[in-house]
């Protein structure tokens, strides 16, 4: 149809699939939606680099607490295992992880092995359209249900939000070598009320340090 | 150090507050030499934009000498003399490839609050909620500029500090104004507010080819200043006066070519819209008060634009668009692009073209600031523009 209108044929190919299978034959269809009660995410950003630098950045896994919100450790503890260490209010969790899928450039896909929480997903590295860079998409999945993701924004983030957070987080230090951030700026007394609103708007999450934990 | 803190709708004090520190590679910590209050922090001051937290320090137009810089940041060393753009842009996101700086994807840190309410976040701003960052300002002693390797201006001159210190803000956003009015040679412009910013906006009308410029205010000590800049000025409070015959008288009943809204959310009508906006707004059922905007796409002639740097924040009432669609108007807003414009602007003043120093009505002391908003907030004492010296200790 479109080229019935146009003399030119079209500079690119028309995608047959994209990141999280949302196109397909020219057709927008969401990805399948979340039945199973279970906690689920899809986000996506756009990101001034190539496929290859933020595959490199996100395989990176001992890095990962630079840019990951809480996350204390990661290590590597195989060709496609490694042990994940967070930190929330005070109490450590823990879990193993495998990577499922490692495409360099393209892809990984992975699932956690015991530990909690549970968790499975995949992030997706693809080129953008008209040169803008790269679209990296996460698809995330979390072994709990409403209850638990309730608790866990009451007491620190909303699980939904920390992996939005932490695309965002990626997104900056890729693009531009940190992570804003205001904490530990100066400020006047907060009182009851200022002390209540950062915690509302997610501000009593630390941020990750970016780069400043190389320097350091 | 000392700064200006607030803490609570109408409620500002000065207060003694621990120093900034450099928290990121690409900060730098200014001291600061000059700071000034801006028409859009009463809107703080009011309560009007959400996301302010008790503590906050306000101020976005400031500038000052360079007094420590981190380890990324190359373009600037220790005694360096910088004005600071109050949008806080990352140089590298698509945004600001496309010199689209205020809307910068990387430098708001609580993006997430913005992409609830606007759908997508714009840049930080320097004391201006935490909906658009929730960075200290600079109504202060010492301020932490982060992103200092894209914004700060050096000004290497010895032009002193007054005649470059509204390159941070105003004379950028009137420039903006008037170039998103889309001026060509011999236009007539219509300016509503002949605040800082509206008067920049004339300026910049006439520096860009407007043949007429047409001013609406209803304070004498404004109308005075627009008339001594060349604008014919149209008081709204006097008898008799309705705008939009004035501006039919004025332009032969086309209307002007564009119209820039300076006003923003707060307008004052004394009409039935002005009680109906009053109430809405009083109940929580409306956000802004449109008054302005709803009369400039009424006066702007068809096939016109409309230009807005008048702050709006939220849910804005009978609004007329089928009178913006009926006549095919075009329409520009937004927070100023701030680094496309502060090297142009520089050259301006350093040629001699303008000088907004002239602007400056008040020179204060940061304890004074608080007092000062309520004299500007109320209209009193002929306030045209405050300038804050942090360091002194009374007044010069």
């Amino acid at each position: 149809m479109a080229n019935t209108l146009k003399e030119a044929p079209r500079l690119e190919p028309l995608p047959r699939i994209a990141s999280a299978a949302i196109i397909e034959d020219g057709r927008y269809l969401p990805p399948p939606a979340d039945g199973d009660g279970q906690t689920w995410v899809r986000t996506s950003t756009l990101i001034q680099s190539t496929p290859e630098e933020c595959y490199r950045l996100w395989r990176d896994l001992p890095n990962v607490p630079r840019w990951q919100e809480l996350m204390k450790e990661v290590r590597v503890t195989g060709p496609n295992t490694s042990h994940w260490v967070m930190e929330v209010n005070g109490k450590t969790m823990e879990w193993d992880s495998e990577i499922l899928k490692d495409e360099p450039g393209k892809r990984i896909a992975w699932r956690s092995t015991g530990g909690s929480p549970q968790n499975a997903g995949e992030v997706i590295f693809d080129t953008a359209a008209g040169g803008r860079g790269t679209i990296v998409t996460i698809l995330q999945e979390f072994g709990f249900g409403r209850v638990s993701s309730a608790t866990a924004t009451v007491l620190s983030r909303n699980p939904k939000q920390a992996v939005i957070e932490n695309l965002r987080h990626f997104k900056a230090l890729v693009e531009t070598g940190e992570i804003p951030t205001i904490q530990g700026q100066s400020h006047g007394p907060r009182g009851v009320s200022g002390k209540l609103k950062a915690s509302l708007y997610g501000e009593h999450v630390p941020t990750p340090r970016g780069d400043l934990q190389r320097a350091s | 150090m000392k700064a200006v803190c607030w803490m609570g709708k109408n409620k500002l004090e000065t207060l003694q507050v621990p120093d900034p520190k450099i928290l990121n590679p690409h900060d730098a910590i200014l001291q600061i030499t000059r700071t000034a209050i801006c028409g859009s922090d009463l809107h703080l001051f009011d309560g009007f934009i959400p996301t302010m937290e008790s503590g906050d320090i306000l101020g976005h137009e400031f500038m000052g000498i360079v007094e420590e810089t981190g380890p990324e940041v190359k373009n600037l060393k220790r005694g360096d003399r910088v004005v600071v753009p109050f949008t806080i842009a990352c140089g590298n996101c698509l945004f600001c490839q496309k010199q689209l700086w205020s809307a910068c994807d990387n430098t708001n840190p609580n993006a997430h609050l913005m992409e609830t309410m606007y759908g997508y976040s714009g840049s930080g701003l320097f004391g201006y909620s935490h909906m658009m960052g929730g960075y200290a300002g600079g109504q202060a002693q010492y301020v932490r500029v982060p992103f200092a390797n894209v914004g700060p201006l050096k000004i290497e001159s010895d032009l002193p500090d007054e005649k470059v210190l509204f390159l941070s803000d105003i004379f950028p956003t009137g420039y903006m104004a008037a170039e998103n009015a889309d001026i060509k040679e011999g236009d007539t412009v219509a300016v509503w507010g002949c605040g800082p910013v509206g008067l920049f906006a004339i300026a910049s009308a006439f520096l860009l080819g407007a043949g007429r410029v047409i001013a609406i205010d209803r304070f004498p000590e404004r109308l005075a200043f627009a008339r001594g800049i060349g604008a014919v000025t149209i008081d709204y409070t006097q008898p008799d006066v309705s705008v939009l015959t004035a501006i039919k008288d004025l332009t032969g009943g086309i209307g002007p070519d564009g119209a820039i809204d300076c006003v923003g959310l707060e307008s004052h009508f004394n009409d039935l819209q002005g009680v109906y906006d009053k109430i809405k707004t009083a109940l929580f059922m409306e956000t802004d008060r449109p008054g302005v905007l709803r009369q400039a796409i009424q006066a702007v002639r068809k096939g016109g634009t409309l230009s807005i740097p008048g702050v709006y924040g939220g849910m804005l009432d009978k609004v007329p668009f089928g009178a913006a669609f009926g006549k095919g108007i075009n329409m520009k807003m937004g927070q100023t692009h701030m680094h496309r414009y502060m090297k142009p602007l520089l050259e301006r003043i350093e040629k001699g073209q303008i000088d907004p120093s002239t602007l400056i009505s008040h020179r204060i002391t940061l304890d004074q600031a608080p007092e000062m908003y309520k004299v500007w907030r109320d209209k009193k004492e002929r306030v045209t523009k405050i300038v804050i010296d942090p360091w002194a200790t009374k007044v010069a």
